[in-house]
């Protein structure tokens, strides 16, 4: 059963995740916190920070959750519900681009779309940098990275290191 | 993406060739998901575009453009796409388990260890540090992204509604993205954004 409502919850999202994962992180945690209570707010933010440091797709933060309340069975329903649908959408719709390709609404739609993307990204980080009562020591260290990342060219790999070390002096 | 205009020009004179065995395509990818430590666009381009060529610079552009527009993780949507093109629908699978196979159980393999060691408080004051970064990245790709907008009211407008109703007030992301959605096409059409 639990199964079944992480599948569904899954793949609702996914036609969600315009702009990639970031803009739904708040929305996830949302139900998966507060509406269902599979795991508190700091555990949320550890297993996001556990997916940070995999390569690959950021969407792997799902398995993570999928596997914390399900095991195996559920870290696979997760990837997979997060992953088909809009693999089945990118399958049709490359078919259906080069048609459009001149259309003006594609241009339309791309600047509708932005603004939301930047305040989504935004809710994402203020989200995780705040799992229970503001933090101040939480977000310096985001506030840091994210200069970092605006200002340099470093690999945000390491920007994510230097989160790490930030956390065992502070924390 | 494409690391400076002289190498795009001189990889564009070079005819792309497709991989050509759905082996081929599956070893691709496994190197691609490997090798994306923070970030899978910069291994994407540089597996498919420089080391084996498969693609045109322009060509991963476009496609990358593509992927981006739909919803879902844009590599994932990459791999469907270029994976179908080249072997229909059993390039697609291919190209999509390569490209998830080694971050799949590199992360299932860390999160086994983290359940275990995760509730020494020395640990859990690490991965949560590395967490509020990971935050901060967000925040900056807000900043990357918004930036071109920022002089724009109808635009700051979207960007603090959308903040407020998703983090302050959470309420559900599917009742704010079709109505958000819904304002911005009509600030976009009339020119505003």
């Amino acid at each position: 059963m639990i199964l079944v409502q992480l599948g569904l919850y899954f793949a609702l999202l996914s036609l969600l995740t315009f702009g990639g994962l970031g803009p739904v992180i708040p929305e996830m945690q949302r139900y998966i916190v507060d509406v269902k209570g599979w795991m508190t707010p700091g555990d949320f933010m550890q297993l996001f920070a556990v997916a940070q440091t995999a390569p690959g797709p950021n969407v792997l933060v799902t398995s993570l959750i999928g596997y914390r309340v399900a095991g195996v069975a559920g870290s696979v329903v997760a990837l997979l519900a997060l992953c088909v649908p809009t693999a089945a959408i990118a399958w049709s719709t490359s078919v259906l681009w080069e048609r459009f390709r001149e259309s003006p609404w594609r241009r339309v739609a791309q600047r509708a779309l932005t603004p939301l993307l930047v305040g989504l990204m935004l809710a994402a980080g203020y989200t995780i940098a705040t799992p229970h009562a503001p933090d101040w020591r939480l977000w310096l260290i985001a506030l840091l990275t994210a200069s970092g990342m605006t200002t340099t060219r470093v690999n945000p790999v390491w920007l994510l290191v230097g989160g790490a070390v930030l956390g065992g002096i502070l924390l | 993406m494409v690391r400076t205009a002289g190498a795009a020009n001189r990889l564009d004179t070079i005819d792309p060739t497709p991989p050509r065995t759905l082996w081929e395509l599956f070893v691709g990818f496994l190197s691609i998901g490997a090798r994306s430590f923070g970030g899978v666009l910069p291994a994407a381009h540089s597996i498919m575009v420089e080391k084996r060529r498969w693609l045109a610079p322009a060509d991963f552009i476009e496609t990358c453009a593509l992927c981006q527009i739909l919803p879902g993780p844009n590599i994932g949507n990459a791999s469907i796409v270029l994976g179908r093109r080249w072997f229909g629908i059993r390039g697609a699978v291919v190209a999509f388990l390569g490209l998830f196979a080694l971050p799949y159980l590199w992360v299932l393999t860390l999160a086994v260890v983290y359940m275990h060691w995760g509730a020494r408080p020395s640990v859990s004051a690490v991965v949560t540090g590395a967490g509020a970064a990971g935050a901060g990245l967000f925040i900056a790709t807000a900043v990357k992204l918004g930036r071109p907008i920022a002089g724009k009211p109808a635009a700051l407008a979207l960007i603090a509604g959308c903040f407020v109703l998703v983090a302050i007030a959470r309420v559900s992301l599917v009742i704010v993205m079709p109505v958000a959605l819904t304002v911005g096409m009509l600030f976009s059409a009339r020119g505003r954004l």
